[in-house]
């Protein structure tokens, strides 16, 4: 596997993912891309417009369940797909860009519905090279 | 039997009890045969049963029903009740989807009749049911319409004309759970829900026509309208985005509340507030208010299934006979009264993956089942079966009125995919004689019958058990998936 990137771990009722990422900030990117890429192709979604999102919390698993459930709102409800993520730490707070477009039905087969990222068994460990974090989500 | 360092005694043929330990404030109680308890103590469903019975407040047993595997703090097929004064409401202990259930649709036509209509039948329902993620309803909602729903459920849908006094009557609740609060639910929950009433949903959501196959309680199907070869319609679907919204919201402010009031639990999933708080009472409004969405929901679903087959069939209402058997949740926590300790006594019921399952002679039921008992709905997988089973006094005494809820997974949804590699999904099913009509070939390789465990021997169980006995069998000849 690559050094960021995601994988999928056997779970089964839901989701349980894998990201890398040499840094925090690569981690938490990692993250949102893996979290629509779970939704979507994200290869068909253009990087058409941005949005961005703060979050505040001392604790990196903390973090990482706060990203997910913010990136999680821009789809459901407003229909914005991620194709690329981009976070920034500073003391307590991340800010996360995303960039991506609207929802088109006739260009994007969203084929899974993620209800809800879960905290259950959320975690983020350190590793020589880098961070991994696992979490799982609910469909 | 045992669960790593716990031993599992067996109290009936199939009743395992987990003996009460360390933090358990009760036992466990699981409802399964040998083989599926060989099958449980896999994976971490017991340890979830252990660790619920740690809540504050919980009576008598934490239980689990036969489907029972591993969920968010609360397994699935789960049940605890709760001291009203002492206890705890946890949103784990409901679900994400918040009254997700099942309701069930008969006719007068029978399969048979309607098998050359079928792929022309089966196309325009999945024209006409919005399903799939992105999809949007028929139903343009203002606010102040949201609200409305959210107060009322069923009862909106009927007088905004999507449905009957009678639909009403054969709800749950009659449609709607007392005590909603339209305040109590997020801006972002209701911004998620709003454009999504009247829609399927996704993954193992569905609507399915059925053939009654088997019918194994001549007086009680009769009661319910039910005869053997007869074409009914199954709708599997709960409160979308905004009952999910309205768990996440909770789960994350009841976090707070168990750091400040230190209430210690071995999962933080089990996140939860006192029943009389502020913070549990404000989560059990907005719990209602979801589960009246979810309501609406099935209704307007049943709606537009009605309004498909009339026509496509070119049929007046009075021939079609498309009438609602009932509608049950399988994921809620309801106020109900129960006899604890010889005394009858208001309780607050989780049910999260599991059914309310009331016997004859039960107020809480339409009358014209109180000789009978209250319908509960079974899904299985999209290949083999489904059930209709009726609650037993059995229930009352062993599981605060709750029986399973479907057939549970056991494959994961990569391994599911992997399987089906060189496979087409739709001849796979053709030949079991069931058509599939779906937004995603690629999810629906997820949901194939292989993935999910027996559903008739989950049934078996709990009949042999005596919480709910089987009344008729169902087969699936066609299938709608989001």
């Amino acid at each position: 596997m690559k050094s960021s990137g995601f994988r999928l771990l056997p779970h089964t009722a839901d989701i349980r993912v894998e990201v890398r990422g040499k840094g925090l900030p690569e981690l938490y990117a990692a993250g949102v891309e893996a979290l629509f890429s779970l939704m979507v192709d994200r290869r068909r979604v253009r990087a058409a417009a941005e949005r961005s999102f703060t979050v505040h919390a001392n604790d990196p698993e903390e973090r990482l369940f706060l990203i997910l459930r913010k990136a999680l709102l821009l789809f459901s409800p407003d229909g914005f797909l991620v194709r690329a993520a981009h976070a920034t730490i500073k003391d307590t707070e991340v800010e996360i860009k995303v960039a991506g477009e609207q929802f088109d039905r006739s260009r994007h087969a969203v084929g899974r519905e993620i209800k809800a990222v879960t905290a259950h068994g959320m975690t983020v460990r350190r590793v020589p090279w880098g961070f991994v974090a696992r979490f799982i989500v609910d469909v | 039997m045992r669960f790593q360092e716990v031993s599992i005694r067996k109290i009936s043929e199939n009743m395992w009890e987990i003996p009460q330990s360390g933090g358990m404030r009760v036992p466990g109680l699981v409802f399964a045969s040998e083989a599926m308890m060989g099958e449980i103590v896999r994976d971490e469903s017991v340890r979830q049963v252990m660790n619920v019975a740690h809540l504050p407040g919980i009576l008598r047993y934490s239980i689990g029903m036969p489907d029972i595997h591993w969920g968010y703090g609360f397994p699935i097929g789960g049940v605890a009740a709760m001291d009203l004064d002492e206890g705890v409401v946890s949103p784990g202990g409901v679900g994400y989807d918040i009254n997700c259930g099942v309701r069930l649709l008969r006719s007068d036509l029978t399969a048979a009749a309607l098998k050359p209509s079928l792929p022309q039948l089966l196309a325009a329902l999945h024209r006409e049911i919005p399903s799939g993620v992105g999809s949007t309803g028929f139903v343009r909602l203002s606010a102040r319409d949201e609200e409305s729903v959210l107060l009322d459920g069923s009862r909106w849908a009927a007088s905004a004309g999507f449905g009957s006094g009678d639909d009403v009557e054969f709800t749950e609740s009659g449609g709607k759970y007392p005590g909603a609060d339209p305040d109590a639910v997020s801006a972002v929950a209701k911004k998620r829900g709003r454009d999504q009433l009247g829609t399927l949903g996704s993954g193992n959501h569905f609507l399915e026509i059925d053939e009654v196959a088997e019918i194994f309680d001549e007086k009680t199907a009769e009661a319910y309208g039910l005869f053997h070869g007869q074409a009914v319609v199954q709708i599997h679907s709960g409160s979308r985005g905004l009952g999910y919204q309205v768990c996440d919201d909770y789960l994350a402010g009841m976090a707070d509340y168990m750091r400040r009031k230190r209430i210690e639990l071995p999962d933080r999933q089990l996140a939860c507030a006192h029943i009389r708080s502020p913070e549990g009472e404000k989560y059990i409004s907005a719990l209602a208010a979801a589960a009246n969405f979810a309501f609406a929901n099935r209704q307007l679903l049943a709606h537009q299934a009605r309004e498909t087959f009339l026509k496509e069939l070119k049929m007046g209402p009075r021939d079609l006979g498309m009438r609602l058997v009932y509608d049950c949740g399988h994921n809620n926590a309801k106020f109900e009264n129960h006899d604890v300790d010889g005394r009858s006594r208001k309780v607050l019921v989780h049910r999260k993956g599991a059914t309310r399952a009331f016997p004859a002679g039960h107020a809480d039921i339409p009358s014209a089942y109180r000789n009978v008992g209250q319908p509960v709905f079974i899904p299985g997988d999209m290949g083999h079966a489904s059930y209709v089973l009726a609650g037993e006094p059995g229930a009352m005494r062993l599981s605060f009125g709750s029986t399973c809820h479907g057939a549970g997974r056991k494959m994961s949804r990569t391994q599911a995919k992997a399987s089906v590699r060189g496979r087409s999904i739709a001849q796979d099913m053709e030949k079991r004689g069931v058509l599939v009509a779906c937004a995603s070939w690629k999810t629906l390789a997820e949901e194939i019958p292989e993935a999910y465990k027996d559903v008739t021997g989950v049934v078996n169980v709990v009949h042999d058990a005596g919480i709910a006995r089987k009344v008729v069998r169902l087969k699936p000849v066609a299938v709608v998936k989001g």
